[in-house]
This record gives C-alpha cells, structure tokens and sequence, in this order.
C-alpha cells in the first residue's frame, strides 16, 4: 500500500539525512523503525506525509504519488493519515475534546472552521473515540492538565478522528515512563490488530520493537541496514545498527 | 610551594595585552573628557541655579486647583510734561478710594503717590504711562490698616520717543474675594484629559485592527515556506520598520499639516507608531509559538487557514492581549506628548501655560498627567495579572 523509492533527503544545513531509502510497507503491518539519534527516523517518517518536503525520491501511496501531489490532493492525503508525536503536540491551551476535533479539519470546510463550528455528529465522534483511549471524561479540561500518558492518549483519539489508513507515530513514547509507555503502545497495537491501521512507529528500544513489531526496520547515518523479522536481530546485527559500543536495555 | 612545579596561580604577564588594556583605558579617559566638554556639563550653575527655580517649583506644588473671584481696582491721573500753564491735578476717584500724585506734572525728578481710602493691606502695584503707549511698574508697596498709601519713586525715563507728552499714572490693586470655588483651570484640564484618554484609546483600537492581520504576513515561521510568502514577508517588515523608525512626534507634525490641529491629528500619529509596533510585537509572539501543533494539525490534512486558526491563534491570544495592555499604556503616555505639537489633548494646553508663564495652571496639567498616567499604569498592571 506504501512505496517508498530512492528517498532522499538533504537539509539547507547540507546534512545528508537519508539515502536511498527503499522499501514497501503491506496494508496490516506494524512497522517499527529503530536507529540512533539522528539515524533519519524522523525524516523519514515526515517524508511519507511530506511535513518535510524529500529531496528527491518517490513516495507512492495505493497508487499515487504522494510527492507529486498539488497542495489540495495532498492534504486529501494527509486526512487519511493520522499522526503521533513525541512531544504529543497538542494545543495546550484548548480543551481536549476541540484538539481531538481538529483531527476532522482535513474534512470541514475551512469557512466552518472560522466559526469553530462542529456538527454533533463531530462531536460524537469525538467523545467516542475519547472513550476508545479511556479519557472520555477529561474532555472538557484544557490539554496542558492532563498528565503526559493521558495527553499521548488525546493525540490518538485525535489521529482516529481521521478514519486513517495508516497511523505515523515518531516515538511515540519516549517522553513516558516505562509504564505508561506500554499503555500507550497498547492503544496503537489495538488500532493495529482491531481496526487493521497499517503503523509505522519509531521507537527508541529495541525491546519495545520486538514486542509490538511485526517488522523492523533499522536507520543508521540515512542508510537502511536491516530490514526483516524482528526475531531476526541478534547480537552482530544489533551492533551494525546501534555501534560496537552499544549493550541492549530492556524496558519491560 | 615551589615556584616550578605547575601553572603560576597568577595569570602570566602579556606585554601585548597590557599596552592594549592601556590604550582602552586612555582612549575612554580621552571620550568622557570629550563628552563632558562637549555637553557642557556644568555642576557649578546646577548649584547656583538652584534658587531660580524656586519660584517655579512653588507654583507647581500650588497648583491652581481652587480660585476665588479676582477682584480689580485701578486708579488712573495724567502727569503733563512739561506743566501747561495753569494746570490743575486731576486726582482720581473710584468707590471713595482717592489717588493724588505730587507734582501733578512737569520734569520732577521724583514723585509722590498717595492713596486714601483704599483696600487695607492689599498690594497695590504703580505704573507709568509714556506717551508713546508702552508703561512699566515703578514700584509696589501694600496699604495700611486704613487703606492708605504713600510712595515716593524716581520718575522714569523713557527708552523710547521723547520726553514731551501726556504721561499717566496708574495704581492697581488685585486680591481675590469670595468662596473657593473649582478653577476653570481645573474644568479645562479634565476636559483635555478626558480628551487625551480617549485619543489614547482610539489610537490602540485602530493599532489593534489594522496589526493584527498583517502581524500574521510578517511572522517568519508562517510566510517563509513559500516563495510569495517570503517576499511578503520581507515588504512586511520593511513597511513596519520605516513606519516604526519615525517617532511619534514626527508623525504628529505630519498629522497636523495633513488633518489641521486638534485630537485627530493626536489618534492618527499614535494610530500609526501603534500598527507598526503592535504588528513587530505580535509577528513576534507568532515566531515564538511551539511549532509542534502547526506539525500536527498540518498531518491531518487541515488548510493553512485551518492551522492559523487551531495552531497558532490559541497560542498567541495571552502574548497578544499582554502587548495590546502595554501598548495602551504607552499611548496615554504618548498622548499627553503629541499635544505639545498640536495633536490635541492635555500637552496642547500643557504647551500653552507654559509659554504664557501661567506656571501654577501648568502645575494643575501636570500632575493631572501623573495622577492619569499611574493610574492607568496601575490599571494595566492588574488586567494584564488577571487576564494573562
């Protein structure tokens, strides 16, 4: 369902982010992207819904492709995929129940959004899939209230709100505790497993990758150097990805 | 402890770094030396001068708050030079107070002025008339108990036109009678006041509408991510710098020739200097936003509109509302100066006392300006802890 062919990406500041990034991603597949800081997990997945425009390099999606795309086709595709962040990137000073309604934006008229005008059907969807992360009842309170899981769990509903086909989410978790983090890498599982949305997720661990992936890829300096199960990573490769100094940690 | 082992605990001797610590500090010796000069600094007149302003600094603690009626008495005689034969004085009378002059005429060296019958113990102020018109006050003395007066005085010399002619004589008396009752000073400055406040409110209003559309064109992170944009941008901030670059004042010169003096011309030059401040300010806020909800709601395929509206908006109104406060509070401040040019308010009238030597109606503007000025510093101080 996803192409992405020879991506690459070189900033203004001449850093060399990603190189030839080729691969194919089947609809139902939990992605897991793992690699250094500064590996190109980021980029790469901003590449895919072009927040950051590839230097050269195709990203083609069910067909069409995506770099290609005039401004109005491509935030016809961007409504269809959702978006998670680490920093959760919510308006703090908006209620939640508004931030998880701006994930509909992408299919409101923009005259309607002046007036901050939602249908009731909107807001009914927006309360269910609130329910669906279990925060139904902090819809009222402002964002920057709630506590960073609870937050991260906002922004999901918000990605829902776009009946998305396939959910970016750059590490998701690193800004939670260990506990928290499998809260919330559960909710994406059960997007996942239940609702069949394909995800591409970056994370920091490789033990979090082996437990919710189905496949993973790894970054190192822009270049893909492994790309497979992940039962498959053992010891030599977890040194080709992370460096011969790197001893793995388990968050569990 | 010895000496070799190790870096000296003292920062080596550099000879280069010396010399150039030496020329820094003869060259700033050589510049304020300069600048006193130049200045004219002079701390000996600052303590002579001190009695000067005395007078001055009365009338200001005296501002002219409350007046009674003033109440005028002038008695008038002809003094004839050289005497016309068979010249009889001609004292003057007014409500039983009489005026008498000795001689009556001709080149007397000195002369006597007597008054009976007068206002007691009130000043009573003697002036000479030329022929030519002009006159000034050759003495004053306060009557006695009875109302009575005697002076003696040298008559003066004309600087002007010659000595032959009808010279006069005059005596006044001025005092103040009646029940305290507010000035009419008092009446105009509130009035301008009120003027000035509200010129200080028209202008932030206008500031506000016209800034803060076009703040959003002259916020970097929004506009560059295009090529018109960019170019927008940077006219953006070009207009804004050159409005901003000229004073208020300026401005306020412009206005008057432009619109004619009065209040209008006041609000435009604020309105002006408050667009291109309130526009940086504001452009500035936008900058400074988090960029990560503009991330985000851009990912779900919302319009640029869209994302202003639910991204950036909700992160700018505290900034905003905090520099709107503070904006206004310069223009009441700002208001009371552009009057001083003719742009109407408390300075136009300010600028008149002034001129006219009125130092105690003056003093009433003034502290009319510092009572309203903290005021409105106080009162922005509060909505902008309750709001922001």
């Amino acid at each position: 369902m996803l192409e992405v062919r020879q991506l690459n990406k070189i900033y203004p500041g001449g850093i060399h982010a990603l190189k030839d990034v080729t691969f194919t991603v089947e609809e139902g597949e939990f992605l897991v992207l793992i690699g250094l800081s500064g590996s190109g997990k980021s980029t790469l997945l901003r590449c895919i819904n072009r927040l950051v425009e590839p230097t050269s390099g195709q990203v083609i999606w069910n067909g069409v492709d995506i770099t290609a795309a005039s401004p109005a086709e491509l935030r016809h595709i961007r409504r269809q995929i959702g978006m998670i962040f680490q920093q959760f990137n919510l308006v703090k000073r908006l209620p939640v129940i508004t931030n998880v309604l701006t994930g509909r934006l992408g299919y409101v008229s923009p005259w309607r959004s002046l007036f901050n005008y939602w249908t009731p059907e909107e807001r009914r969807m927006a309360m269910q899939n609130l329910e669906r992360v279990g925060i139904a009842d902090q819809a009222w309170k402002r964002a920057d209230e709630l506590s960073g899981g609870q937050q991260q769990r906002v922004a999901i509903a918000r990605a829902l709100m776009q009946n998305p086909k396939l959910i970016l989410a750059d590490e998701p978790v690193a800004s939670l505790d260990p506990a928290t983090s499998h809260s919330v890498m559960k909710y994406i599982l059960e997007l996942n497993r239940r609702d069949g949305i394909t995800v591409i997720c970056s994370l920091h661990f490789l033990s979090l990758a082996r437990q919710y992936g189905t496949r993973i890829i790894a970054l190192r300096d822009g270049h893909i150097v492994f790309d497979g199960k992940p039962e498959e990573i053992d010891d030599r490769r977890f040194k080709e990805i992370y460096g011969e100094d790197a001893v793995e940690v388990e968050i569990r | 402890m010895n000496n070799q082992s190790g870096p000296s605990i003292q920062r080596p001797f550099s000879p280069v770094r010396f010399v150039r610590n030496l020329a820094v500090a003869i060259l700033a010796v050589v510049v304020y030396v300069y600048g006193w000069q130049v200045t004219e600094i002079n701390l000996q007149t600052l303590v002579q001068g001190v009695g000067d302003i005395r007078p001055l600094v009365e009338d200001l603690l005296n501002p002219q708050v409350f007046e009674r009626d003033k109440q005028v008495v002038r008695l008038r005689v002809p003094f004839p030079i050289p005497c016309p034969p068979d010249y009889v004085p001609q004292p003057a009378t007014y409500k039983g107070a009489r005026m008498d002059i000795e001689p009556a005429c001709g080149e007397a060296e000195e002369v006597v002025v007597t008054l009976r019958n007068g206002r007691p113990n009130t000043l009573a102020r003697v002036r000479w008339g030329f022929p030519i018109g002009t006159d000034q006050i050759v003495t004053q003395a306060a009557t006695d108990d009875q109302g009575n007066l005697r002076v003696r005085f040298q008559r003066p010399e004309p600087a002007l036109g010659g000595l032959e002619g009808e010279h006069r004589v005059e005596i006044t008396m001025e005092w103040e009678e009646g029940p305290l009752r507010i000035s009419d000073t008092l009446k105009t400055v509130v009035d301008k006041m009120v003027e000035t406040v509200f010129l200080a409110l028209m202008a932030t209003t206008f500031g506000v509408i016209f800034a803060l559309p076009v703040s959003f064109l002259g916020a970097r992170n929004l506009m560059t991510t295009t090529l018109w944009g960019t170019v927008t941008y940077y006219l953006v901030r070009l207009v804004f710098n050159i409005l901003r670059s000229v004073e208020t004042l300026i401005w306020a010169v412009i206005f008057v020739v432009w619109v004619g003096i009065g209040p209008f011309a006041g609000v435009m030059a604020l309105t002006v200097h408050s667009i291109a401040a309130l526009a940086k300010l504001y452009s500035e806020a936008i900058e400074s936003i988090d960029p990560g909800p503009i991330e985000a709601i851009t990912a779900t395929g919302a319009s640029r509109l869209q994302t202003v509206i639910y991204a950036v908006i909700p992160q700018v109104i505290p900034p905003f509302i905090a520099f709107t406060i503070y904006r206004w509070d310069i223009n009441v401040r700002m208001s009371t100066v552009v009057g001083l040019v003719g742009g109407g308010g408390i300075g136009y009238i300010l600028i008149q006392y002034i001129n006219l030597l009125q130092y105690r109606q003056a003093a009433v503007a003034m502290w009319a300006i510092v009572i309203v000025v903290s005021a409105m510093d106080y009162l922005s101080g509060y909505i902008r802890e309750r709001v922001v």
